[in-house]
């Protein structure tokens, strides 16, 4: 369990890590759009080197960010042979009643897989160079537009920073509860998928009731603390936009630019 | 059954920035028949350690010869090496789950391939061995009882697949001191029956020393001593080294020391300690 890396905050002090919260959330959008913009397998080029040099930069361990796709395996490969199925065009290489794979077929299932992984692994890049402190705030501080028109815009931010915190603890829990149930002879890696999805009911109960246990605890805390009396918090922190965030902001700007130059096969490449 | 640690070494999240040595080097032998404290501060390493010897955690570095079994080999019958070490982890209550309380105590017994009417049979003896009335609380969910009723039916749960040797992780972790003392006295009882090792994790003295033969004293993932209470509450240099406190009837002893009356002996027990009265008065 404690494989599950993602939204986990791994520290360093690098370029990326000191970047701006905001600026790097819409950096992590513009890449995700980016990621989506691609409709030619060559324009995914540019797209992995910018994953490996932001990466790099960060120095964020490459094992770390490729384990975050672990997570999500499952649903790449389901997704990737739904569509291969769903798409019926181009060039017929099989075909069995009335399935049949084509080349339209495998080209989007190529397409979806990769988009998935590399949304994935932008989004966990953003998330391990970030603390949910930060991103909360930096998220915060962009609804503001939210705000004027009465939008609880801070507490969407506290809730979304407490679920990021409650991550790491929650897969905590798991492993003790698991390893509780394990002392008692549970055995959760055999059998087939039902056996062990019933197998998983034992952790599952008592990590609901101890989740609802320390949402009531967390919510006492909070009260006890007077938290929302004041309506202007302050930060102890004030966010500021650097050169570091307009330089990065230049980068992703030249490899989307790259991305879409590459799909309109701007140089005759192919 | 014997316990062998064999130069035991354990790091979690290794090549990581969160690595931490939690474990180093640990050498040291139970015997059939002990009651073996385990104590130092938090985080040196105990509950660790304590999880190596049903194969919770895997050895990394080191040998552990648990009787016949040898931990640090590739393939282990895992099933019948924790029906034989029962581990009680800490607050034990959070991990109840089904729906009535006989179901949860057979639970441990099902898995270790009893069939259900035995497995009944064994939930319904170990409910009455740890104090709770059958009958009456049997049917009802685990969620509905009393902090003290919950951690009972939780070593229930262990007790019911008949361990020969019991690990509990601060069994007497925040009960009241009548449920703390009801626990200890319960271990004992299941020491004159089938329980023939228990390995006990304490923050308590008092504890330690009333009812442990044997202890060892974890500091900074290292072992430090390897001896019996009274021989590590008698000597007061040892004790501070490590930041531990001497039992009450200890106190009690050094106390009466300063104001001239100097008793024989290290006192473990309140028992012993009023006896030790007895001599100079």
């Amino acid at each position: 369990m404690r494989d599950v890396s993602f939204g986990q905050y791994y520290p360093s002090n690098s370029v990326v890590h000191r970047l701006d919260a905001r600026a790097k959330l819409l950096l992590t959008i513009a890449f995700i759009v980016m990621v989506f913009l691609v409709d030619n397998l060559l324009a995914y080029i540019p797209v992995v080197v910018f994953i490996l040099l932001v990466t790099l930069v960060s120095r964020v361990p490459v094992l770390k960010v490729l384990k975050s796709i672990k997570a999500i395996i499952f649903i790449v490969v389901l997704m990737s042979i739904i569509n291969l199925f769903a798409n019926a065009e181009g060039e017929v290489y099989w075909s069995w009643w009335r399935l049949s794979i084509t080349s339209g077929g495998v080209l989007t299932a190529i397409n979806l897989a990769l988009r998935l992984i590399f949304l994935v692994m932008g989004s966990s890049l953003l998330t391990y160079t970030t603390t949910p402190m930060e991103l909360t705030d930096g998220m915060e501080s962009l609804m503001y537009p939210l705000k004027l028109i009465k939008v609880p815009t801070h507490d969407i931010a506290i809730i979304m920073s407490i679920a990021l915190r409650f991550i790491p603890i929650l897969m905590e829990e798991v492993d003790k509860i698991m390893m509780a149930q394990k002392a008692r002879g549970a055995c959760f890696d055999r059998g087939g998928v039902f056996k062990r999805a019933k197998a998983l009911l034992p952790v599952l109960i008592p990590l609901f009731v101890s989740a609802f246990r320390r949402a009531d605890e967390l919510a006492l805390a909070l009260d006890a603390r007077c938290y929302n009396a004041t309506p202007n918090r302050t930060k102890y922190k004030q966010a500021k936009l650097g050169w570091g965030d307009l330089v990065a902001t230049l980068i992703t700007g030249v490899f989307i630019t790259l991305v879409v130059a590459i799909n309109n096969n701007f140089w005759g490449l192919y | 059954m014997q316990i062998k640690v064999e130069n035991l070494k354990y790091t979690y999240s290794p090549k990581t920035p969160f690595e931490k040595v939690a474990l180093d080097d640990i050498t040291f032998t139970i015997n059939d028949g002990d009651t073996i404290g385990i104590i130092g501060s938090t985080g040196s390493g105990k509950s660790t350690l304590c999880q190596h010897f049903n194969a919770l955690i895997r050895i990394s570095k080191g040998k552990i010869y648990v009787g016949e079994w040898e931990l640090h080999a590739k393939k282990l019958d895992l099933g019948a090496l924790r029906q034989a070490v029962g581990m009680l982890f800490q607050y034990p209550e959070y991990q109840l789950f089904a729906d009535t309380v006989k179901d949860d105590v057979a639970f441990g017994p099902i898995n270790f391939g009893k069939s259900k009417e035995d497995a009944d049979i064994l939930a319904k003896y170990a409910l009455e061995l740890v104090g709770i009335n059958y009958d009456e609380v049997a049917e009802k969910s685990p969620f509905e009882l009393s902090g003290g009723q919950k951690r009972r039916v939780a070593i229930a749960g262990i007790i019911a697949s008949r361990p020969e040797v019991l690990v509990l992780d601060e069994p007497t972790a925040g009960l009241d001191p009548q449920g703390k003392r009801e626990i200890l006295d319960l271990v004992t009882e299941l020491k004159k029956s089938y329980v023939k090792t228990v390995i006990m994790i304490s923050h308590n003295m008092d504890e330690i020393a009333e009812y442990c033969n044997r202890v060892i004293v974890l500091n900074d993932s290292k072992l430090l001593y390897d001896t019996t209470p009274r021989e590590l509450f008698a000597n007061k240099e040892l004790l501070s080294q490590t930041g531990l406190q001497a039992p009450h009837t200890v106190r009690v002893k050094e106390l009466l020391k300063d104001r001239g009356i100097d008793l024989q002996g290290t006192p473990l027990t309140q028992a012993e300690l009023i006896s030790l009265l007895g001599g100079v008065l």
